[in-house]
Formats: structure tokens, sequence, C-alpha cells
């Protein structure tokens, strides 16, 4: 197996792509990926984010980057195994880990402890918090822009 | 044997930046490589900051050189690598992963001697991130010798970081 990683005294990334200058993109949070989720899937998973958040009382992050990504990273994995499993977790078998839903979103652990590593849901005693409970399909669009 | 390799530069954040998240620029460092890949010798790239320091003497960080090279394994760079590394386990669309971008740009750059900093796409090399156990993500491993000899997970700041890397590098001394 070839491992084709990007070295330097910085740091290496996995995934091929083009690059391009970031000076003129401070602001701007950029991800590049492969495959987008569907704008369907988004917008359902940006939904549920906004009504559960509401729903726990917890706020995102003071960086609404973070949450653009999870969103869609939600909506990946609704798109491609049919429900919403946590995108910030490596899975042996993604498709059994969907059907058996412990990490579905809302996963186990937010749902019992209000724990929920992907820094979507936040409670308000969190560093990262911010105030909002919203974020419009702009915001996440915006937020992860390809360039 | 035809090597191929992209080179990208990446400017480095202010380091005046504060650790406030209102406004970061998030970037996953991707540059092409479409043709045929074949093991090489790491190559050391050494990042001066000649001719980039201003005269007033204002911190001016040196543009980050990455370059895209291949190994048959990460064991193979490990081995090859003359500094303690640290590696970064993420997925494309993880939220935190993708925080830590710029922070580990600014975490190298500082840490430029001590370390080297790589990234690992746990979608694109799975076994890996099986060998490792790795579950939540991002997950942090600093590698001394070739071992894992500290891992942690979750997002944090660039002071923080640097704080855990020199402190677990003291401890191996």
């Amino acid at each position: 197996m070839t491992l084709q990683a990007q070295a330097s005294s910085s740091f290496t990334i996995g995934i091929p792509s083009f690059t391009s200058p970031l000076g003129r993109s401070r602001h701007r949070f950029v991800v590049r990926a492969q495959v987008e989720p569907s704008e369907k899937a988004v917008e359902i998973m940006r939904k549920f984010s906004e009504q559960y958040a509401r729903k726990s009382g917890t706020y995102f992050c003071v960086d609404k980057g973070v949450t653009s990504v999870v969103i869609k990273g939600l909506a990946d994995h609704k798109d491609s195994l049919g429900a919403p499993l946590c995108p910030c977790r490596h899975y042996d078998d993604k498709a059994a880990e969907a059907g058996q839903g412990f990490w579905n979103c809302p996963c186990v652990p937010m749902r019992e402890r209000k724990e929920c590593h992907c820094m979507l849901f936040l409670t308000p005693d969190n560093d990262f918090a911010g105030k909002e409970q919203v974020i419009s399909l702009d915001e996440i669009r915006e937020a992860t822009a390809n360039m | 044997m035809a090597v191929s390799v992209s080179a990208s530069t990446i400017a480095s954040l202010n380091s005046g930046l504060s650790n406030r998240l209102a406004t970061s620029s998030y970037s996953s460092n991707l540059s092409s490589s479409s043709s045929l890949q074949f093991p090489l010798q790491l190559r050391r790239v050494r990042i001066g900051t000649a001719g980039l320091c201003s005269p007033s003497g204002a911190r001016v960080l040196p543009l980050v050189k990455a370059k895209n090279q291949t190994f048959s394994s990460l064991d193979d760079l490990l081995s090859n690598s003359d500094k303690p590394v640290l590696v970064d386990f993420y997925a494309t669309w993880c939220g935190p992963c993708q925080f830590m971008a710029p922070v580990l740009n600014e975490v190298a750059s500082q840490l430029k001697d001590k370390i080297q900093v790589v990234k690992i796409d746990t979608e694109k090399y799975p076994s890996i991130a099986d060998k490792y156990r790795i579950e939540a993500l991002p997950t942090f491993i600093i590698f001394k010798d070739g071992e894992p000899c500290d891992r942690f997970e979750g997002a944090l700041a660039a002071d923080q970081l640097i704080q855990r890397i020199e402190n677990s590098l003291k401890v191996k001394q």
C-alpha cells in the first residue's frame, strides 16, 4: 500500500487536491472535498441542528465554520448511509455503525451527557460556545466554499 | 526512478493572532499529484527566514513549504524522520479537525526544529487509523524514535498544543 503524504517541516496531508495561496483568504474557512453532500441533506441537517440546539439548551461554536463543516459531514453521511453518522469519528464499518445507531446524531453521549466532541452542540460553560442557536444556509455555504 | 513531488506554499498565520475564534481561516492543505507515486527518501525541508524579517523587528512568519511525498507506509515516514513527529488523524468533514488546520500551521512554524507535523486522512488510509485504534477525531499522536509517546483527542488552541508537545518531548529525555 502506498501512503501518499505531504511532508514538510510543518505538516502533511493524505489527500490529493490542488493548492491555492491563502494570503487573500485570511478569513475564509476553506474545505476542499472531492464530493459535496446534497443541498437537501444539508438543509435537513441544518434545521435539525437548530432545533436540537434549542431543545437541548446548547449553542453553536463561536466559530461557525466548525458548525458548518459538521453539518455538511452529517449531511454527507445521511446521503451515503441513510443516517447522520457522527463525522468526527473513525469507524471500522460505517454502514454497520449507522445501522446500530449509537453514533447517529444526536448520539448517545450527547443525549445522555450533552457531550458533543464535534463541537456542534456546546453547553454554555464551554470555552468555545457562542451565543447562537441559528445558522443560515448562506453561512454554511460561505464557510465551506471551495476555491 | 521517476518521482513526483509537488510543492505548495502556505502562508503562515500572523503570530499575533489571539486565540479568539471569531474569524479563523480554515484550510485543508491539499496539493495535486496525479502521477504515479514511488517510494522515495524523505527530503528534509528547511524553512528559513532569510529575507523575511522586517527591519523594524516585527515578527514575520516564513512561508511554510509543504511537499507532497510518497512513502510506502507511515512506518517508513516515521523511521526516516530525524525529529519527533506529531501525527494528526483527521477527516474532511470533521469540524474540529478543520479548526486545527491553521493551528497546526502555527505550531509547526513555531516548533519547526523540534517536531515534524504530519496529517493523515483517516478515510483515505483507514488501515493506518485502524492500526492505531483511532476513534474520535481529531486524534493526535506524538511519535518519538518511531514509537508513540503521547496521544490525545480533540481540538485545542495553539499555545495549549505547543505546551503539550513540549511536555511530551521533555519527559522522553
